[in-house]
């Protein structure tokens, strides 16, 4: 009994730890189109191919089983990391899209979004800074 | 300086050569064993270990040639076929927008809901599809496609219409007979929406099959005057066959739930119906999927075997027998369940294993098949 309360604080502060992970989904300084949670998902799994002013869509991934990664699938695509290879397999099998191009560090992904009118990315929330605009936090 | 300036002056000039030049390979395994039960076959297995059977390896090697042209191959080794390697999808696509998309060559019969990466084992829960819906001898064709991407309401819509035909060798009963599925013509359409797909197909296509057993019944009834309707109904001679399906996924957090059913109408042939349908529902622990499928397979046979006039002659009677028994060939009445868990222990391959027991009500006998499978895409 004794063990126990300690295990299931060391559980709580865990799952805490992790919920505070934060992830923002970041686009061009210059976008000034609005996007739903549900276009960002469809956005990142290659469905949605324009933002709302037509111009297309270019979204970047960060490295598989990064924290933001596994985070993002998690949170906004709502599903494991090998759920979100099996969908793209089926869609490069079948001729239907490549996996989104991966970029090494959060920093790659920033420097990218901020030079890239319209690109569309996602970095854990604390390494966000101004050469980009932030339009939505998970 | 100036070198660097220069290939930097090629590299703008030459965008179209680069992109052409760029092939990208990607590819796929499944290398699976299975063992039916002691002194049974079941799906190609019976009771020694084997190997081959539902083993593949694939590669699949794609170009892009800009302004929305790009070319596929995709090169299927077989360890069913002695890992002979064999073109399943050869296409050269064309995206006239971001929704519409022309496919013209040799591509997937889009029959079921996984036909388009039915080979692809990582991309779907069990070793292989439910074996009796996903049993028919069209995989592939070559035609042209068109695909329409479109958002009703909530729903991301995928309308598609194909046309085109097959030759192929098919097995029956042992022997390899070389069939024809002509002017296939058909469509498909998809909703999706987060946890939900449906997803409904329709094909017909005019279908020729020489079976040797077939045909000389059906000489034999040609020669006896008045019986030249049987002789047709035992040939498949570009006789038409039409197939429906319906299909839904239900993928919500840990629970998953497949259904699909298929309906074949032929036409003036042994076989007048195929039904087939399967369930699975499925539930995830981290890693681990577990999942339990149910299955019912039934063909109902032409009845024209029942219409015959027993008893005029002892050598009408030898025909008339050995037609009911041809017809007999393909009825069937059955029923499985598979139980089975995939185990993604690494980022680009899983582990899986099933255990399947079917049970024929024909012949009354219950079979049961152990699989394991190691899946992959690279």
């Amino acid at each position: 009994m004794k063990l126990l309360r300690p295990l299931t604080l060391a559980v709580a502060l865990a799952t805490s730890m992790l919920a505070s992970a934060e992830v923002a989904v970041i686009v061009n300084p210059a976008n000034a189109n609005s996007i739903s949670d549900n276009d960002i998902s469809r956005a990142f799994l290659g469905k949605l191919k324009t933002f709302a002013d037509g111009q297309s869509i270019k979204a970047v991934n960060s490295k598989a089983n990064s924290a933001a990664r596994v985070e993002f699938e998690k949170l906004v695509l709502k599903k494991s990391a090998a759920q979100v290879k099996a969908y793209w397999s089926k869609r490069l099998f079948t001729g239907k899209g490549k996996p989104l191009q991966e970029l090494g560090t959060d920093a790659d992904v920033l420097s990218f979004v901020a030079s890239t009118p319209n690109a569309i990315g996602y970095v854990d929330a604390a390494s966000v800074n101004d050469t980009v605009k932030v339009v939505k936090s998970f | 300086m100036r070198k660097a300036l220069l290939s930097c002056a090629i590299c703008a000039a030459l965008p179209l050569a680069s992109a052409q030049a760029e092939i990208t390979f990607n590819g796929f395994a499944n290398i699976v064993a299975g063992q039916a039960s002691s002194g049974d076959t079941q799906w190609g297995y019976d009771d020694d270990v084997d190997f081959k059977q539902d083993s593949l390896f694939a590669l699949q090697a794609s170009t892009d040639l800009g302004e929305g042209l790009s070319a596929t191959a995709q090169i299927i080794s077989r360890g069913e076929n002695d890992w002979e390697a064999e073109f399943e999808w050869a296409y050269i696509a064309y995206d006239i927008n971001d929704n519409t998309r022309i496919l013209a060559g040799r591509q997937r019969a889009p029959l079921y809901m996984y036909s388009d990466y039915l080979d692809v084992s990582y991309a779907y829960p069990w070793i292989t599809p439910p074996e009796g819906v996903y049993n028919l001898e069209l995989s592939k064709f070559d035609g042209v496609s068109l695909s329409h991407n479109f958002t009703l309401g909530e729903f991301d819509t995928t309308a598609q219409v194909f046309f085109g035909s097959d030759n192929d060798d098919i097995n029956v009963q042992g022997i390899d007979v070389n069939s024809s599925f002509d002017e296939i013509f058909g469509g498909t359409f998809t909703l999706n929406r987060d946890w939900l797909t449906l997803r409904t197909a329709y094909l017909a296509t005019d279908l020729s099959i020489p079976i040797p057993v077939f045909d000389e019944l059906a000489a034999a009834w040609n020669n006896i005057e008045g019986f030249g309707g049987v002789a047709e109904a035992l040939v498949i001679d570009e006789d038409k066959a039409k197939f429906f399906e319906f299909g839904a996924v239900i993928d919500y957090n840990n629970y998953l739930l497949i259904a699909e059913v298929t309906r074949i109408n032929y036409d003036n042939m042994p076989l007048d119906t195929e039904e087939s349908m399967f369930v699975t529902a499925g539930y995830r622990f981290d890693d681990v999927l577990v999942h339990l499928t149910y299955g019912v397979d039934e063909n109902t046979i032409n009845g024209i075997g029942d219409t015959l006039p027993v008893g005029l002659s002892p050598e009408l009677d030898q025909l008339i027998g050995f037609t009911r028994q041809g017809l007999e060939f393909r009825n069937e009445d059955s029923s499985y369940y598979t139980l089975g868990a995939r185990w993604d222990f690494h980022p680009s391959a899983s582990f899986k294993v099933e255990f399947s027991k079917r049970d024929d009500d024909l012949i009354n006998q219950d079979t049961s098949l152990v699989r394991t499978a190691l899946v992959t895409v690279f």
